[in-house]
């Protein structure tokens, strides 16, 4: 394998992993440099796989893995030993204090025994859980079972932290603690981390860069800046009258569209300009009440890297949301067998 | 302030690995055990055989008559090693049913194999607390027994001729502690219910043996005993100790071949169970 980047943690080329007959990764390459990197995609699009292949629980069938340089397959526990990892479902010992589990998680990862006592108090009080470290686990609001997840991954201060939908099941409020304290994590602390989600919001709020993958295989990636920002062939437009003969128009002519929060959003094709749109409604007799440059939304880039034509997600009504096709995807996928799961 | 104001320490001094990584594992595993004030309190009744063997010497050493009735001999051991063998099952049972069992329900699995450790380090450490407790019902009490023994009836046991008993006692209790251990845990693995996997296990060890007693009353054959897991255990203490037991009188490889298939069956259960990504068939 090739020397990784400067500043590359993990680097993947053609990377293949299947459960059974299903390839859940299909030779997909790119790299998490340092610093925060979001992964994003639907229900079965390879994320939690691709996180479990970094962690060395699954043997790729192709292509190779690394991570800090070592293959995860070979050599799992120097590779583990840097990575903290925030697992999507709940996880946690019966019976035992939050203080108890996060120090235990620390002595499992390496710590002496008082260091990771010492450390298990200190990112207690850092997640927020200082007054509560003394109560089981077991008695936690969900909101706190997260935070906990979180300390037990960060106890024993690793290079890369791994967030596996790391606001699952928590209220508005709830959820944007946890992403300050993401966001400080690796802003502040200067830790990397890959936060997977299929939250754009999370994403947006937290990273600098995002892998999308869809169905196995890397659907875009870059800078978010890059790949979002102002277009000149996207436009935001509140019409009055009969829309849907105009928006049927434009689609006709080979533009996108999808509703918006007041209006919609329209995507012209190449050598196009909004004239386009003030002649269609005006054959349709359409106000335009409102016409603006748009500017790219990571949900524009993440279903244009899906594939969805933008247009058919219009079709379904307002409030369609990446959710509602993420849902969807996932009723495909979710039945995947996994036939091949490694032993250390 | 708020909460990420509050400090966060780099950590800059990683050593290396322990050697005994399993070792916080069956630590913690103990400790939560012990908690239980009835756990403690069967672990002390485990010794109640112990107190009435030692009651035993102590009368037949005043009273030498007595040992026509209560004989003092090597096999007093291997009587209260087959006592024993039962609280093994209810420490295999109320200690190790929820070892696995619970981590596969609270998802705690993946806590552990995330880390710097292994699939069999995992299993070491949950076996370790097993071992660790039932050597405490099984080798503690009868080498307490020897002692109390040599220091009762010298005349009887200070003996080069019954050497032999500390090592057999060593072998019975390893073996009794080994292969329940690796039963309840695999029993464990197969269930996300410490309760469901308790029961389970408890039934094929009951089970298993009620087979074996009606085959055997029919067919008054002792090979019937190679059918249960604990007439095999015990029919290992009657080789190793000269126990008169009829129904478990077989050559011991025989015994001790099922058992060993018995623990590698377990351990390809264990293998196959525990894992950090749930195989869905």
């Amino acid at each position: 394998m090739a020397e990784m980047g400067e500043g590359t943690l993990v680097e993947f080329r053609d990377l293949t992993v299947s459960y059974g007959p299903v390839p859940a990764l299909a030779g997909v390459s790119g790299a998490f440099p340092a610093g925060p990197t979001g992964l994003l995609g639907p229900n079965g699009a390879g994320k939690t796989t691709l996180l479990k292949t970094l962690l060395g629980f699954l043997r790729p069938d192709g292509g190779q893995l690394t991570a800090f340089g070592l293959d995860p397959g070979r050599q799992p526990l120097d590779v583990r030993r840097r990575i903290g990892y925030m697992p999507e479902v709940d996880c946690h010992l019966p019976g035992m204090t939050a203080a108890a589990f996060v120090a235990f998680a620390g002595e499992l990862s390496g710590l002496p025994r008082d260091e990771a006592i010492s450390r298990a108090h200190e990112v207690l009080y850092y997640v927020g859980l200082g007054e509560a470290r003394y109560r089981t686990v077991d008695t936690y609001s969900t909101g706190m079972k997260q935070r906990v997840k979180l300390a037990q991954a960060l106890v024993h201060d690793p290079d890369l932290l791994l967030l596996d939908e790391p606001t699952n099941g928590l209220d508005p409020e709830g959820r944007d603690e946890m992403l300050g304290l993401i966001r400080d994590v690796s802003t502040r602390r200067g830790m990397s981390l890959i936060l997977c989600s299929h939250l754009l919001r999370d994403v947006e709020h937290v990273c600098e860069r995002v892998i999308v993958l869809n169905q196995g295989k890397v659907a875009a990636a870059g800078p978010i800046a890059e790949l979002t920002g102002p277009r000149r062939s996207v436009y935001d437009v509140r019409l009055k009258g009969d829309a849907a003969a105009l928006l049927t128009d434009l689609k006709d002519q080979g533009c996108d569209w999808r509703e918006a929060e007041d209006g919609y959003r329209v995507f012209l094709s190449d050598g196009l300009g909004p004239e386009l749109i003030f002649r269609a409604a005006q054959e349709c007799g359409v106000q335009v009440r409102f016409l603006r440059p748009g500017a790219e939304s990571l949900e524009d880039v993440f279903l244009r890297a899906l594939g969805h034509d933008t247009g058919t997600v219009g079709t379904a009504g307002k409030g369609t949301s990446i959710e509602t096709e993420t849902r969807t995807v996932s009723s495909e996928r979710s039945v995947a067998r996994n036939d091949r799961a490694l032993g250390d | 302030m708020p909460i990420y104001d509050q400090t966060y320490r780099r950590y800059e001094a990683r050593g290396p690995l322990r050697a005994l990584r399993f070792w916080p594992i069956t630590r913690e595993a103990l400790r939560l055990v012990l908690v239980r004030r009835w756990f403690l309190a069967l672990l002390a009744a485990a010794w109640l055989p112990f107190v009435v063997q030692v009651i035993r010497i102590y009368i037949v050493t005043r009273f030498p008559e007595a040992n026509r009735i209560l004989p003092v001999d090597g096999r007093l051991f291997g009587e209260l090693l087959s006592w024993q063998a039962a609280f093994t099952m209810f420490v295999a049972i109320f200690g190790g049913a929820g070892l696995v069992a619970n981590d596969l329900r609270t998802g705690a699995i993946l806590v552990y194999l995330s880390r710097p450790l292994t699939r069999r380090d995992y299993v070491f450490g949950k076996l370790g607390v097993l071992m660790a407790l039932n050597l405490a019902v099984t080798l503690g009490p009868a080498l307490a027994l020897y002692a109390a023994a040599l220091a009762l009836a010298p005349e009887t046991f200070w003996k080069w001729s019954l050497a032999w008993i500390g090592p057999a006692i060593v072998a019975q209790s390893v073996a009794i502690s080994l292969v329940m251990g690796l039963v309840v845990l695999a029993v464990s693995a197969l269930s996300r219910s410490a309760r469901v996997a308790g029961l389970g296990f408890f039934g094929l060890l009951i089970g298993l043996d009620v087979a074996r007693g009606i085959l055997y009353a029919f067919y008054r054959r002792p090979e019937t005993a190679l059918l249960s897991l604990w007439a095999n255990l015990r029919s290992l203490g009657v080789a190793l100790f000269g126990l008169s037991e009829r129904a478990l009188t077989v050559h011991w490889p025989y015994p001790a071949a099922v058992l060993a298939a018995v623990c590698v069956g377990c351990v390809l259960v264990l293998r196959s169970r525990v894992r950090a990504v749930e195989i869905v068939r």
